[in-house]
């Protein structure tokens, strides 16, 4: 079994994009408030993730999410596995 | 009711990313229409190459750039057009964060069509890859009001901001409403203009359909004329009442001194010279220019056979054989068809145009057309003495919008 994890620039290369941050703004420790990340920019970047990366993510199980470092690892842990 | 200059223009078409660039290509009697072919896509019938003047890449990072964050990647095509434009008008006015755009400055922008690429792209997924799902950034991005939100996000504008439609009229409907709402003391400034994105390739095939696209090239008035061009961009102007803009000293660029607009009531697609006349009947009227032979008529001009005979028409109804001795320009021949963005593309033009002294050639003309007996400026651009411009904008539907200009 093998699981296809993105990478964490990956994933904030899909951020950048969707939520239309500045992608030098992106780290683990940024904060999803102080980038002025809004729901509908949530939605958009799990749209893409799993377009890209095959990952199914509700936008309510990351409610809980301060920061990216979180918000990336919620995704990671939900990366398909095949056999 | 207050007077209205124009205190700034902006512009975006095959011709260049600035009303500079733009200016310097018709003036030279350069082109931007080239053989493209377009509607490539993965479960479409393949491509279709016609002439088309599209507008080249890079304008999105200078806007991003200017704007400090990343901002056009968010948007359609077609609100792409009217924020670049919108930005360069607004930093030529003065008013970049003036405490104006608080409350006291209204948006208005006209779209035929709004996000055709957006739209068509949700719907290759859809119909084409049979996936359930749109990508949530759908509406906000085709939305017809997507331009002027974007532009009120973008500078703070916090006045009356949204979007009209009127096929080929819209911007010249959006010049007047903002218009309006100066004269009326509403506002003291209005952000106006529009713009279209329709290289899509849903829309090529939508407009091949009509045959009213030529095969060739876009050349009003000529006897050979055989239809239009499409093109891309858009166009804003800044509008501001004439005694706010003496107080603060701007530079005046010119003022709208007369709008007109009506209505055929008569078929969807077919035009009709007394409708257009009534347009400009209103417009010069207001002007107090019925009897004015300084006038610089910036045709619509489409170059359909039909368009161009009728237009011809109407302005010799309204200024008898007057009409005959101005000179007209049509600069749709260089730029296209812009659809909801022409109208204002070709004020901006027309009023450098009154500003030089210099009006710019039509191009691509061949031939002389005894339906289109008018002082047609063609071959190279003339020195002109003209005071006043008359910017005319029909639309499909009869929706026809004359607008009325003097020069600073």
């Amino acid at each position: 079994m093998v699981q296809t994890v993105p990478t964490d620039d990956q994933l904030f290369d899909v951020i950048a994009k969707e939520a239309l941050v500045d992608r030098a703004l992106l780290n683990r420790d940024a904060a999803l408030e102080d980038l002025g990340i809004a729901s509908l920019d949530v939605i958009s970047v799990l749209f893409e993730v799993e377009e890209q990366f095959g990952i199914v993510v509700e936008a309510s199980d990351l409610e809980d999410c301060k920061t990216l470092g979180q918000l990336i690892d919620k995704l990671k842990a939900q990366a398909p596995v095949s056999a | 009711m207050n007077r209205i200059a124009v205190t700034g223009l902006g512009a975006i078409s095959a011709l260049g990313a600035s009303i500079e660039d733009n200016w310097q290509a018709v003036a030279a009697g350069r082109g931007g229409i080239a053989r493209c072919v377009m509607g490539i896509s993965p479960h479409g019938p393949g491509g279709l190459e016609l002439p088309m003047a599209r507008v080249a890449d890079g304008y999105e990072a200078a806007l991003d750039a200017a704007l400090g964050r990343p901002v056009a990647g968010g948007l359609d095509p077609f609100a792409r057009f009217v924020l670049a434009p919108a930005l360069e008008a607004l930093e030529q006015s003065g008013l970049r964060g003036h405490p104006v755009l608080e409350e006291r400055t209204a948006i208005v922008f006209g779209h035929g069509l709004g996000g055709l690429a957006t739209l068509e792209a949700g719907y290759e997924r859809l119909f084409g890859l049979k996936s359930p799902r749109m990508h949530p950034s759908t509406v906000p991005k085709v939305m017809v009001s997507a331009g002027v939100s974007a532009a009120a996000m973008a500078f703070e504008i916090r006045g009356p901001v949204f979007a009209v439609s009127s096929a080929c009229a819209s911007s010249a409907h959006a010049i007047a409403q903002g218009a309006a709402m100066i004269a009326m003391g509403q506002v003291d400034v209005a952000m106006v203009g529009g713009s279209e994105a329709v290289s899509t390739a849903g829309s090529v095939r939508a407009w091949e359909a009509i045959r009213a696209m030529s095969p060739v090239t876009c050349r009003p008035f000529s006897a050979d004329r055989d239809g239009m061009v499409l093109g891309e961009g858009g166009a804003v102007l800044m509008l501001e009442a004439w005694d706010h803009a003496q107080a603060r000293g701007a530079t005046i660029l010119g003022e709208l001194v007369g709008w007109g607009m009506s209505s055929d009531a008569f078929h969807i697609t077919q035009p009709s010279p007394e409708g257009q006349a009534r347009a400009m009947r209103q417009a010069a009227r207001q002007a107090g220019a019925l009897e004015r032979d300084d006038i610089l008529v910036s045709a619509h001009g489409t170059g359909t056979p039909l368009n161009d005979a009728a237009e011809t028409r109407s302005l010799v109804e309204v200024f008898g054989a007057r009409a005959r001795a101005m000179p007209v320009i049509a600069t749709k021949s260089a730029h296209g068809h812009l659809i909801g963005g022409s109208a204002a593309l070709q004020a901006a033009l027309g009023l450098r145009a009154l500003a030089q002294g210099l009006a710019p050639p039509i191009q691509n003309f061949t031939t002389r057309d005894p339906e289109c007996d008018l002082d047609l400026v063609v071959g190279a651009a003339r020195p002109i003495t003209s005071r006043l411009l008359l910017q005319n904008a029909f639309a499909f539907g009869g929706l026809n919008v004359a607008l009325m200009f003097a020069a600073a």
